[in-house]
């Protein structure tokens, strides 16, 4: 399993490496920024990558989920932008997002994860802004009681949390 | 079929389905609950509840030890106080992770792990505020903050450890309970395939088992085919409607249409075309419109049938119906029987044409000897009248000779006549009381001139006393000793033939015929009672005679249900014995023997009608009752015999039966209802043939005696005097001897008191009567009918004053009321009746009586 990670860290390593795209218009963030996007995308606002606050996050109709986890107790309520959004606002191409968080914790989602009713980029825990001791700023939530495909391991590893980057490769 | 076998046999029908069904059943259920196992299994496997523990307890480790890094490098200013926050910060994450995620609960129950981590949270805890606080602060508490963070490195290390042992021993069990499922699973599937072996084996043994029944019954279809094919006999299949489904070889050949065209076609219509088929419907075949199986005696019946070239043939159907797969269908085994006919028939008239022959030849043979013996009377006649007329000694000789060849020659012509008599099955055995002694000199009289003419000599001899008088039948016997008598002196030359009689017991005569004679070979001792039989045919000629003899005395014999047999040394001579039943009269009998032969008597003078076709028989009449001084008037038949008997009144008349224009019966029948002046007397018939349901109908007639052809002299007499009231029999005592069977008295009150003629009227009716009722006393009488006969007999009895009967009959009488069978007063009333019925004629032939 560890293995796994590592070997993912290096493929996205090789696609980061691949080059920047042409970017496009997304305004620059305001406030703190929370979120990079870098890799296969078609828009951007800092260089290569796209760079979102909260304000910027919470303007592309966020969502909520409702639902149980393995690492909190009892029902949460999580509110966030779903990640095919997003995927859609930086007009990505590739295959595969590499997710990175503070600890440096790296895992690989796959395109078929970004769909609708899909996982979420979780800000708010139960209406609350989420620290770093909370797993914030934000925390990768899938929709685990309203559909069971997504109680496995894997999708309990892509349940990134304290995220704060994310490349997309091909 | 021994009982355990009965038993499993009777186990097995009924318990077969009930046993696969719960098999079924139980096989279900463990695979259901195998399914569900593996189900929660699996699904306990495919939705992971875990997260990587392994890796979070690593990682909060590695989180401690870069917090703690971060912590030093700041104290030597190679790392900020924003890292020293981050790394605090994500290790503190971390460790709420442990406290409130649901994975870490089954870990946060064990003392160790939940203890370190409340150090650890105490020591986080303590710490945030200066995380939080300003960077001044947190700089000054940096060292404190390193020391106390370094103090919990055993904290963390007990807690990563707890947690693996935790998670070690989760994982055991679970692996534990993974096993115990595989194994469950195991133990299922081997039932499982255990069970589907003995499916297999089962199923291959039905497969077996219907791959023989399959083979059995092509065999048995092939054998039913081929026996179908070979058959003689057509055979067709139909349907309920009676058309061909399928016929055989030899229908097709009997009636000469192909397969294809008798198909399907209607049988009745194809193949009995001349059969009317509603008759046929509503005959022969109707259980076929009955829509029913016919019963055994439907199964089997003929029709005409006709073959496609027009030939017609009776044909013999023999049918039956039977299932088939589309309802009823008939199975019919045709027989062309146009041979067999043709061949009955031939039979059969061969039959008739034999028969006739026969029947023509038997007629022959009686009406020959009939028409011989009329002649033969006058001739006998005539030689007994001649006798009374005055002859010198060589004149009377010639008479003698002439006499005795007549009667040869008559006895001849009886004998065939017998012999056709037999065979017609008329002769019944009669009971009359006789003496014997009187028999065989009687018979030695007769046959003196055939022993003359050869030169014999014959004698009679009793071994043991002698019988005397006895009651049977003594025209059959004198006629079976005369026939064993003549035979032996036909063989014998200047030698001896010996009668022997012998009583055997008290029931039983034998006589024994011995002569000395040529002798039968012994292969020839059995054929000699043949008809028309003789051992040496060389001898025919020298013997003469019909060689119907002793084939006569035989069937008498066996009338009289007795036996007969021979033995014989050729050369030396033979021996025929006879064994007869026969009855001692017994003592005391006033009984008159009816072969007794008396000197004619002087009798009363009578007016005699002799009503007669024939010339000579009546010339005969004439002489003979003009010699006992009688008058004739001649009648030449029944019709001038009653216009005689309405103009005059005779005393009696003899009648003739068989005569042209009227016969006996019809003429006796109108005198008696003319009313004439002599409708009222006697008339006896004359009859060659006196059956005894002849008599009956005479009597009927109105002839209450009956005198045989060829009338002889002395009956004649006897009954003329019977009906004149001439002087009594010398041989009957007087009344007074009749002994106790008689009363005397009652008798002569009887016969004033009616007169003459209507005395002896009602005296023979009586005797008729009583003889009728008598022979009904036979078994299977039921004893009330033997009761009320009994009773009015003895009521007749008395009336005649024939006390001993009347006294038999009351005892009869009285049994048989009581319903008891009266067996020895039965079997005694036959004599007691003979020796009554002989007094009483004995008695009454006395006028002064």
């Amino acid at each position: 399993m560890f293995a796994a990670h590592l070997l993912r860290s290096a493929l996205a390593l090789a696609a980061f490496a691949a080059g920047p795209v042409a970017a496009q218009d997304l305004p620059a963030p305001e406030g703190e920024p929370i979120l990079t996007v870098t890799g296969a995308i078609g828009v951007t606002n800092d260089g290569d990558a796209a760079v979102f606050d909260r304000a910027m996050l919470e303007g592309l109709d966020p969502v909520q989920i409702v639902t149980e986890t393995i690492w909190t107790d009892g029902v949460q309520t999580f509110t966030g932008v779903p990640l095919a959004r997003l995927i859609e606002a930086v007009d990505a191409e590739g295959a595969m997002l590499s997710a990175k968080a503070i600890n440096d914790y790296a895992v690989e989602i796959p395109r078929s994860d970004w769909v609708e009713d899909g996982p979420i980029l979780a800000y708010l825990n139960n209406g609350t802004p989420m620290s770093v001791r909370d797993k914030g700023p934000l925390w990768v939530i899938y929709p685990y009681d309203d559909n069971p495909d997504y109680q496995t391991e894997v999708v309990y590893s892509r349940s990134i949390w304290q995220l704060n980057r994310i490349e997309v490769t091909d | 079929m021994p009982p355990l076998h009965a038993f499993r046999a009777k186990l097995r029908r009924p318990a077969r389905p009930a046993l696969l069904v719960a098999g079924i059943a139980l096989v279900a259920a463990l695979v259901a609950w195998m399914a569900v196992l593996a189900l929660r299994e699996i699904d306990d496997l495919g939705t992971a509840n875990s997260d990587n523990v392994q890796w979070s307890l690593a990682q909060m480790d590695v989180e401690y030890l870069r917090f703690r890094l971060a912590v030093a490098d700041a104290q030597t200013g190679t790392a900020d106080l924003d890292t020293v926050r981050r790394r605090f910060d994500v290790f503190y994450s971390r460790m709420s992770t442990l406290a409130a995620g649901e994975v870490f609960l089954p870990l946060r129950g064990r003392a160790e792990f939940e203890s370190a981590r409340q150090d650890i949270a105490g020591f986080l805890e303590a710490t945030v505020s200066l995380i939080d606080g300003p960077d001044a602060e947190l700089r000054a508490a940096l060292p404190d903050i390193a020391t106390q963070a370094a103090g919990h490195a055993e904290d963390v290390r007990d807690l990563s450890l707890a947690g693996l042992a935790a998670f070690a021993e989760l994982s055991d069990e679970r692996r534990g309970e993974v096993m115990a499922t595989l194994a469950r699973m195991a133990l299922l599937l081997v039932v499982l395939f255990s069970g589907l072996a003995l499916l297999a084996i089962w199923l291959l043994r039905l497969n077996r088992l219907s791959e023989r029944r399959a083979r059995q019954v092509e065999e048995t279809g092939n054998r039913m085919r081929l026996i179908v094919e070979t058959s003689l006999d057509g055979i067709i299949v139909s349907d309920a409607d009676g058309r061909i489904l399928d016929l055989n070889q030899s229908a097709r050949r009997i009636f000469g249409y192909s397969d294809a065209e008798a198909r399907g076609a209607e049988a009745l219509s194809l193949f009995f075309p001349d059969e009317d088929p509603e008759r046929a419907r509503e005959g022969a075949l109707r259980f076929i419109g009955a829509q029913r199986r016919p019963n055994p005696h439907e199964r089997q019946f003929e029709l005409v049938g006709r073959s496609r070239d027009g030939r017609t043939f009776p044909v013999e159907i023999s049918v039956d119906r039977a299932e088939g797969p589309d309802g009823p269908i008939y199975v019919s085994f045709l027989r062309d029987i146009s041979r067999r006919k043709a061949a009955e028939e031939g039979l059969t008239e061969a039959r008739d044409r034999a028969l006739a022959g026969e029947k023509a030849k038997a007629e022959f043979l009686a009406v020959m000897s009939h028409e011989m013996r009329t002649p033969l009377n006058g001739l006998l006649g005539s030689i007994q009248i001649l006798r009374d007329t005055e002859l010198d000694d060589r004149q009377s000789g010639l008479l003698d000779t002439m006499h005795s060849s007549g009667d040869l020659l008559l006895g001849l012509v009886n004998d065939v006549l017998d012999l056709s008599k037999y065979e017609a099955g008329k002769m019944r055995p009669e009971a009359r009381v006789f003496d014997l002694q009187q028999l065989f000199d009687s018979a030695v009289e007769t046959t003196a001139p055939l022993a003359a003419a050869n030169d014999n000599v014959v004698s009679v001899e009793w071994i043991g006393p002698p019988a005397g008088d006895v009651e049977g039948d003594p025209r059959k016997l004198r006629q079976i000793l005369l026939n064993l008598l003549g035979n032996a002196l036909k063989f014998t030359h200047g030698g001896r033939v010996d009668i022997e009689a012998e009583m055997l017991g008290r029931d039983r005569l034998e006589i024994r015929v011995i002569d000395t004679g040529i002798g039968i070979a012994e292969a020839d001792l059995d054929r000699v009672f043949q008809d028309f039989e003789r051992a040496d045919s060389s001898y025919v000629r020298q013997a003469g005679g019909t060689g119907l003899g002793l084939g006569i005395a035989r069937r008498l014999v066996g009338i009289l249900g007795g036996e007969i047999g021979a033995e014989s040394e050729p050369g030396e001579g033979s021996l025929f014995w006879v064994r007869v039943p026969i009855s001692l009269a017994g003592a005391g009998t006033a009984g008159v023997p009816a072969a007794r032969t008396d000197a004619p008597r002087p009798a009363v003078p009578l007016s005699v009608l002799v009503v007669e076709d024939n010339e000579i028989n009546r010339l005969v009449a004439r002489e003979m009752l003009q010699a006992d001084g009688h008058t004739v008037t001649e009648a030449v038949n029944g019709r001038a015999g009653v216009e005689w008997a309405e103009r005059q009144r005779f005393d009696v008349i003899l009648m003739d039966i068989s005569m042209p224009e009227m016969d006996g019966q019809e003429a006796a029948r109108r005198i008696r209802a003319g009313g004439g002046p002599s409708s009222r007397i006697p008339i006896v018939a004359v009859t060659a043939h006196a059956l005894p349901e002849e008599l009956a109908r005479f009597r009927e007639a109105g002839m209450e005696l009956c005198v045989s052809k060829p009338i002889d002299r002395t009956v004649l007499s006897r009954v003329l005097a019977t009906i004149g009231g001439g002087d009594a029999d010398p041989g009957a005592g007087p009344a007074s001897e009749a002994g106790g069977l008689i009363d005397t008295e009652v008798l002569s009150q009887l016969r004033q008191a009616m007169g003459d003629a209507t005395f002896l009227t009602l005296k023979e009716k009586f005797l008729a009567e009583t003889e009728e009722t008598l022979a009904g006393f036979g078994a299977g009488i039921e004893p009330d009918v033997l009761a009320r006969e009994a009773h009015k007999c003895a009521g007749s009895c008395a009336a005649f004053g024939v006390v001993e009967m009347r006294q038999a009959l009351q005892r009869i009488e009285a049994e048989a009321k009581a319903n008891r069978w009266p067996e020895a007063e039965l079997r005694g009333l036959p004599a007691l009746w003979a020796r009554s019925r002989a007094a009483l004629e004995a008695v009454a032939r006395d006028p002064q009586v």
